[in-house]
C-alpha cells in the first residue's frame, strides 16, 4: 500500500470529528460501538479453542473402508441386509442390496492402537491427538439436504451455518479480514453458497467464499484497475462527504459504522491477497502440505492457506474436498476413494504436523468427515449408497482428547449403536470447545428464540482432554 | 398473594378447569376483536391524534415538518423504490399550491413504479424465487408470472381480501379467470427437490412450508412451534398446526397451467393439430427410436423406489387412494423425461437417424404455433383429499389423531365448514381458508396487513415483531392506532392505496429526522415517533437509485427474470446465463432472476432475504462485503462512468457546474458550501478520471444510501 492506514485518515479528517477518528484508529474501538457486528464478545466459558478449520469430504467417505473395521461384514460379503435390520429407504434404493465386504488392509496406530485403512498412512501417523468417534448419525438421505444440514444443522435451507453462528457469538478476532472463510477444491458444493449462508442472521455473519487466483475475495479489487493512490483519495473524498453528513446526525450509529466498513474494505483490499500469498512459504512446507504432487497440489494449497488464515485470526475456516460431491462412489469406490484419499491425506496429515510445530494445534480445532457414511451393502457391485444412520467423523487439537475411539456403529457399519451423536450433537460439542453453551447463542426469528442445534444437540463430555 | 403466586394461579387454574388454554392465552390482545375508538380531539387526522397523544402524555412532541427536498426524496423513495429525479426536485419546490405534497403522493401511487416497490415486500413475504432450491436448484420457467400479478395487483390496488383470496384459491373462487389461476402461484413457492427419494417425507415438508407460510404471512402468528407439541406460550394446539395443514392436503403441483383467453387457446390448438397431423409420421418414428432408451431409463430410475411407491404405478387412477395418488404424482415426475433427455442417450445409426429427423421435422416450424402462456400453481388433486393425522414430533410417519380442516382452536374450535365448489375437481378446502382469513371478523387479517403497511413508512411496525403478533412478540406500541387503522382499511375496501396515502399525509410522516437529546432520553428507540426514523435503501433500491441517476435504467415492465452479469457469474456457468439484450441487464431489480442457490450478490449483502421461507421484515445491516461491492463492483463503476457523461452533457465545462449537476442528480440538491470546497479540491487531486471518481463516490456515499 503506497499510503498507509493513519496517513489516509489523518488527512481524511482534517478539521473534522478528531474523536471519533481517534475512536476508529483504537483497535478495541468496534467494541464500544455496538453495531459492529463483528465486535468480539466475551464467549460463555474460557474456550479451548480459538478456531475450526473443518475439512469437509463432501460426498460422503466410507467410514467402513476408512476409521471402523468391520470384519462380520467381510463374512457377510455377498448376503443380503438381514430381516432384522428392517426396510430401508435409500437415496438410490440399494436396500435389497447384497453386503459386500471392504479389502481394506487395517492396521493400529499410535499409543492408544487407532484402527485406520491403509487408505489413509499419513493421517494415521495423528491418532495420538484425534478422537475418532464412530457414532455420528444425520437426517438427510440425499447430499444437498446432508451437506446442508453438516453446516446448518437442519437437511432444510434458510439457517445459518455453524461458522456462522460462530461468528455472531464471538466476532471476528481479526479486522481485516473475513471472520468466517470458505474454500473449495473444485466448484461449488452442492446446495452452492447456502452451506455459507447467514440464514436469518445479518448478513454480516455469512462466509465469505476465498477464491483461487490473486484476487481471493469477490469485489476486493476495484474493477478497471484503479490505482492505489486514486482509490485511496476518492476514499478520502468519500470520508469527507460523508463526515459533512454525519453533522446534526451523530446520534446515528450505523452512519458512522458505514464510514468504519468503507476503512475496513480498504484494508481488507491488503490484507486479503497478504493472507493468500503463498509466496514466502518455504519449500518444505509446501511439500509437507503435499503440494508437490500433482494429486494433492490443491487441496495441499487449500490446507496451507487454512493454517496461514487461522494465525491471522480468522475464526472459522470450512475447506472442501472434493466439492461437488467428488467422495460420493455410487460406483467403483475402488478407484475413487483410492484416488481422493491420495488427494487429502498428505495435505490433512501436514496441516496437523506444521499446527503443532507452531504450537497453534492446540487452540485450533480440526473436524474431519463428509455430509455422512456409505452403506455395508453394495451399488452397481463395487460402489456403496449414502449411509446417514452410522458414519464416522474425526476431530483433533482444540481441547480434544487425544488417542481415541468413541462410540461403535453395528456389526456391519450401517447404524450408530453405542454413543451416538446427532450432526446437532457435533455441532453442540465444537461450540462448546470455542466457549459457547450452543442453548445460549440465540437469535430472535420469527417468533422463536433460534440457536443453532435447533431443538437438540447435546455435549458429549468424553471428547474432551 | 405474591406477584409469583398470582401468575402461578393463573397458569394453573384454566388447567385444573380443563381448559385448552390458559388464561393469558385467552387474553392475547391479538385476538381480540379490532374495535375502533374515537380518535382524540385537535388533531387534523386520526393517526397523527393517536400518536401524539401518546406523546403528549409523556411531554414530547413531533419535531419541526421536514424540508421539502427531504419529504420529497422521502417519500419518493418509500413509494416507488426510486429517488426524485433534479426536475421532480424543482417541480415541487416551485408547486406553491397547498395540496402541492398531495398531488405528489397521487402522482406516485398512480406510477408504475409503485407496484414495483410494493410488489418486493410481497414477494419476500411470499418466499418467491424463480427456482427449485435444493441440489439441481431447477429454473422455474413460468413463476415469473405470479411476480408479474403481484405487481399488477399492487398497481391496480386490488382489495388486500380480494388479492388473498386469489392466491389462496383463485382456482376454486374465480374459475376461468387466468390472474386468479397464477395468484396460486403463492403455495407454490416452497423450496423442492424434485428427485427426492422419500416421497412422503418430502410431500410432509411441503406441507409444513405452506402450513408456516400461509400462518405467517396472513395471520402473523407462527405456528411452526406446534408441529411437534402445543405452543408453548401462544395458543396454539399441536392439533391445530394438522387442521390448518389439512387445508393443503389435496394440493398438487400443476405446472402447465395454461392462461389465454378461450379464443387464443382454440386457435392454438386448431393450428396445433394441424402441424401434428402434418408431421405424424416424422413424430411416429422419433418415437419409437426413442422407446428402448426410454424404457430403460425409466426401469432404473424406477428401481430406485421403494417397493410401496413402485406398486402404485400399478394401481389405475380410480384404484389409487388419494395419497397414493399424490405419490404416484411425485414419483411419475420423476421417471418421465423428455425426448431431448433421452435422445441425449442415443448411439450411431439412431443418433444419426434422430438428429436427421430432428431437422425434417424444422421444416414445419413455420407450422406450429407459438406455446401459449404458461403458469405454475398449485391446485387441487381432486375431489377428495387423503386424511391428515397429527404426527408425533411432526414426523411423517408417527400418525397420531385424524384431523379434519379447521382454524386455531381458540378462535373457531368446530371443524371447518367446506363447501366443494360447483363444477370443479377441487375439495373447496382451500376457499374455506381464504374465505376465513380475508374476513372482516378476522381478528390477525387487517392488523397484520396494515402494520406491515406502516412497517414500510415508518421503519418499524406498530407491533415490531411483524410476523410475530403472538404473546413473545412485541406488543404494539399504539393498540387504538392499530385497530382504527385496521378498521378504516376494511371500510375502505381494503385498499392499500389509500392507506399507503394516509399514512403519508399524516403529520408524523412528514415530520423531521433531527435528533433530539431531551426526547431520546424518554424515548430512546422513538417507539412513540417524536422524529422520522432515518432508513437504509435495499440492495434492489440501491442498484435501481444507481441505476436512474446514471441514465441507465430500463422501466421495461413484466417477462421473465433478468440476469445482468456479476462479479461470480463465471463460476455460475449455466446457473447464471447473463442476458445478451444489453438493455435488459438494466431492468429494474424487482425483474432479476432469483436463484434460490445463488442469490444476486448486491442483493444478498444488503440483507434480501435468502427465500426459503417468508420474510416480513430485512434486517438492515453495515457490512464490508457491501463496501467492496459499491466500491469495487464493476457495474458500479459503469454507472459512474455513465452519470459522468451524463453530467458532461448536462452542465458546462466549469468543475463547479459538474460538480452542481453530479450533486443534484444523485440528491437531488446543489452541494453546500463545504461539500463544492471539498469536491474542487477533489477535483483538482484525482486529475483525467476525477468526474467519473466524484460520481462513484456519490453513490458510494450515505447520503445517498439513507433516508432522512
Amino acid at each position: 500500500m503506497s499510503i498507509n492506514r493513519r496517513d489516509f485518515f489523518t488527512r481524511a479528517g482534517s478539521g473534522l470529528a478528531g474523536i471519533a477518528l481517534a475512536q476508529m484508529l483504537a483497535k478495541d474501538a468496534a467494541a464500544a460501538t455496538p453495531v459492529d457486528p463483528m465486535a468480539p464478545k466475551p464467549p460463555h466459558f474460557p474456550p479451548k479453542a480459538k478456531s475450526v478449520i473443518w475439512l469437509f469430504m463432501e460426498g460422503g467417505p466410507s467410514h467402513i473402508d476408512l476409521f471402523d473395521p468391520k470384519p462380520k461384514l467381510n463374512e457377510m460379503h455377498g448376503q443380503p441386509l438381514p430381516k432384522s435390520f428392517g426396510p430401508l429407504i435409500t437415496a438410490m434404493g440399494t436396500g435389497n442390496n447384497s453386503l459386500m465386504g471392504s479389502p481394506r488392509k487395517w492396521r493400529q496406530y499410535g499409543q492408544a492402537g487407532t484402527w485406520v485403512s491403509d487408505w489413509y498412512p499419513e493421517i494415521a501417523q495423528h491418532v495420538d491427538d484425534m478422537t475418532v468417534i464412530r457414532s455420528c448419525w444425520a437426517d438427510g438421505l440425499n447430499h444437498v439436504g446432508s451437506v446442508c444440514q453438516m453446516n446448518t444443522g437442519s437437511i432444510l435451507a434458510g439457517r445459518p451455518s455453524l461458522g456462522a453462528w460462530v461468528t455472531y457469538g464471538l466476532g471476528s478476532a481479526n479486522e481485516n479480514l473475513p471472520a468466517f472463510v470458505v474454500l473449495m477444491d473444485q466448484g461449488l458444493p452442492l446446495g452452492g453458497a447456502k452451506n455459507w449462508s447467514g440464514g436469518f442472521l445479518p448478513a454480516a455473519y455469512q462466509g465469505t467464499q476465498l477464491r483461487q487466483g490473486e484476487v481471493p475475495i469477490l469485489n476486493l479489487k476495484p474493477a478497471g484497475g484503479v490505482s492505489n493512490a486514486r482509490q485511496a483519495s476518492k476514499l478520502e473524498f468519500l470520508t469527507e462527504l460523508d463526515r459533512l453528513h454525519l453533522q446534526g446526525r451523530a446520534d446515528d450509529t450505523e452512519l458512522e459504522a458505514r464510514i468504519r466498513s468503507y476503512e475496513l474494505a480498504y484494508r481488507m483490499q491488503a490484507a486479503g491477497p497478504e493472507a493468500v500469498d503463498l509466496s514466502k512459504e518455504t519449500a518444505a512446507t509446501k511439500s509437507l502440505y503435499g503440494m508437490d504432487q500433482d494429486l494433492s497440489a490443491t487441496f495441499g494449497r487449500n490446507c496451507l492457506l487454512a493454517r496461514r488464515l487461522v494465525e491471522r485470526g480468522v475464526r472459522f475456516v470450512e475447506l472442501y474436498c472434493g466439492s461437488g460431491s467428488s467422495w460420493d462412489a455410487h460406483a467403483n469406490i475402488e478407484g475413487n476413494h483410492s484416488r481422493l484419499c491420495r488427494v487429502s491425506d498428505k495435505p490433512i496429515a501436514g496441516l496437523l504436523t506444521d499446527l503443532k510445530q507452531r504450537g497453534l494445534l492446540d487452540e485450533t480445532l480440526v473436524v474431519w468427515g463428509g455430509e455422512f457414511g456409505r452403506t455395508p451393502f453394495n451399488e452397481k457391485g463395487d460402489g456403496r449408497d449414502h449411509n446417514p444412520w452410522g458414519f464416522t467423523m474425526w476431530m483433533a487439537g482444540g481441547g480434544i482428547k487425544g488417542g481415541q475411539t468413541l462410540g461403535t456403529t453395528d456389526e456391519i457399519g450401517l447404524r450408530a449403536v453405542e454413543m451416538p451423536l446427532h450432526v446437532n450433537d457435533i455441532h453442540a460439542c465444537v461450540l462448546h470447545l470455542l466457549g459457547l453453551d450452543h442453548t445460549r447463542v440465540l437469535f430472535p426469528h420469527n417468533g422463536r428464540q433460534e440457536r443453532p442445534t435447533i431443538v437438540g444437540g447435546r455435549v458429549e463430555p468424553a471428547l474432551f482432554g | 398473594m405474591t406477584r409469583r403466586r398470582l401468575i402461578l394461579v393463573a397458569l394453573v387454574l384454566p388447567l385444573l378447569l380443563g381448559a385448552q388454554f390458559k388464561s393469558f392465552q385467552l387474553r392475547w390482545w391479538a385476538i381480540q376483536p379490532v374495535v375502533k375508538k374515537v380518535p382524540p380531539p385537535g388533531a387534523a387526522n386520526a393517526i397523527d391524534a393517536f400518536v401524539q397523544a401518546k406523546l403528549a402524555a409523556q411531554g414530547l412532541t413531533y419535531r419541526a415538518p421536514a424540508d421539502r427536498w427531504t419529504l420529497l426524496r422521502r417519500v419518493t423513495v418509500d413509494l416507488t423504490g426510486l429517488p426524485p429525479t433534479p426536475e421532480e426536485v424543482a417541480a415541487f419546490e416551485a408547486d406553491t399550491s397547498p395540496d402541492a405534497y398531495e398531488k405528489v403522493v397521487d402522482r406516485l401511487l398512480a406510477s408504475p413504479r409503485y407496484g414495483e416497490r410494493a410488489a418486493r415486500y410481497w414477494l419476500d413475504v411470499a418466499r418467491y424465487a424463480d427456482s427449485e432450491g435444493f441440489k439441481a436448484d431447477e429454473t422455474r420457467p413460468n413463476i415469473w408470472r405470479y411476480r408479474d400479478y403481484v405487481i399488477q395487483a399492487f398497481n391496480e390496488d386490488k382489495p388486500y381480501d380480494r388479492f388473498i383470496k386469489e392466491q389462496l384459491a383463485g382456482d376454486e373462487l374465480y374459475p376461468g379467470d387466468a390472474n386468479a389461476l397464477i395468484a396460486t402461484g403463492f403455495n407454490r413457492h416452497f423450496p423442492d427437490e424434485s428427485n427426492a427419494a422419500n416421497i412422503l417425507n418430502r410431500r410432509q415438508e411441503l406441507l409444513n412450508d405452506v402450513t408456516d407460510t400461509v400462518s405467517s404471512a396472513f395471520l402473523g402468528v407462527t405456528v411452526a412451534c406446534a408441529r411437534c407439541h402445543d405452543h408453548k406460550f401462544d395458543p396454539i394446539l399441536h392439533k391445530d398446526y394438522y387442521r390448518l395443514q389439512a387445508f393443503f392436503a389435496n394440493t398438487r403441483i400443476h405446472d402447465e397451467a395454461i392462461v389465454a383467453a378461450p379464443d387464443v387457446v382454440a386457435k392454438h390448438d386448431q393450428e396445433m393439430a394441424a402441424w401434428e397431423e402434418q408431421t405424424k409420421e416424422i413424430r411416429a418414428e422419433m418415437s419409437t427410436l426413442l422407446d428402448q432408451a426410454r424404457a430403460n431409463e425409466t426401469k432404473d430410475r424406477m428401481s430406485r423406489f421403494p417397493a410401496d411407491v413402485q406398486a402404485v404405478f400399478q394401481l389405475s387412477e380410480a384404484q389409487r387412494t388419494p395419497l397414493q395418488q399424490q405419490v404416484y404424482r411425485k414419483a411419475l415426475a420423476q421417471v418421465e423425461f423428455t425426448d431431448f433427455t433421452i435422445s441425449a442417450k442415443l448411439k450411431g445409426a439412431a443418433k444419426d437417424r434422430y438428429q436427421e429427423l430432428t431437422r425434417q421435422l424444422r421444416n414445419f416450424d413455420s407450422l406450429k404455433p407459438a406455446a401459449l402462456p404458461v403458469a405454475q400453481t398449485m391446485v387441487d388433486e381432486s375431489t377428495t383429499a387423503p386424511p391428515t393425522y397429527i404426527l408425533r414430533g411432526g414426523a411423517y410417519d408417527a400418525p397420531m389423531d385424524e384431523v379434519t380442516p379447521g382454524f386455531l382452536s381458540i378462535l373457531d374450535p368446530k371443524p371447518a365448514v367446506i363447501t366443494p365448489p360447483a363444477g370443479l375437481r377441487s375439495t373447496g378446502r382451500r376457499s374455506a381458508l381464504a374465505n376465513w382469513i380475508a374476513s372482516p371478523a378476522n381478528p390477525l387479517t387487517a392488523r397484520v396487513m396494515v402494520n406491515r403497511i406502516w412497517q414500510t413508512h415508518f421503519g418499524r411496525g406498530i407491533v415490531a415483531s411483524s410476523a410475530d403478533f403472538g404473546t413473545m412478540g412485541d406488543r404494539p406500541t399504539h393498540p387504538e392506532l392499530l385497530d382504527y387503522l385496521a378498521a378504516t382499511f376494511v371500510e375502505q375496501g381494503w385498499s392499500m392505496k389509500k392507506l399507503h396515502k394516509q399514512l403519508v399525509m399524516t403529520a408524523a410522516y412528514r415530520q423531521s429526522g433531527e435528533f433530539d437529546a431531551s426526547a431520546a432520553a424518554k424515548d430512546p428507540d422513538n417507539k412513540l415517533l417524536w422524529r422520522f426514523r432515518r432508513r437504509r435503501l435495499e440492495g434492489e433500491a440501491v442498484r435501481d437509485a444507481g441505476l436512474l441517476v446514471s441514465g441507465l435504467l430500463n422501466p421495461k415492465m413484466g417477462g421473465p427474470g433478468v440476469f445482468p452479469a456479476r462479479p461470480d457469474s463465471a463460476a455460475l456457468k449455466g446457473a447464471w446465463p447473463i442476458t445478451t439484450i444489453k438493455q435488459d441487464l438494466n431492468r429494474r431489480s424487482v425483474y432479476i432472476f432469483v436463484r434460490r442457490n445463488a442469490r444476486y450478490p448486491l442483493f444478498e449483502s444488503f440483507d434480501m432475504p435468502d427465500t426459503h421461507e417468508t420474510c416480513s421484515r430485512r434486517q438492515q445491516t453495515v457490512n464490508v462485503t457491501q463496501s467492496l461491492a459499491l466500491l469495487n463492483d464493476a457495474m458500479v463503476l459503469e454507472w459512474a462512468k455513465a452519470m459522468a457523461a451524463r453530467v458532461l452533457n448536462d452542465s458546462g465545462m466549469s468543475s463547479t457546474d459538474q460538480i452542481t449537476r453530479a450533486f443534484r442528480l444523485a440528491y437531488g440538491r446543489a452541494p453546500r458550501r463545504e461539500e463544492l470546497a471539498s469536491s474542487e479540491k477533489f477535483f483538482q487531486r484525482q486529475g483525467a478520471d476525477a468526474l467519473t471518481d466524484l460520481c462513484h463516490v456519490l453513490i458510494n456515499s450515505n447520503e445517498f444510501l439513507y433516508v432522512d
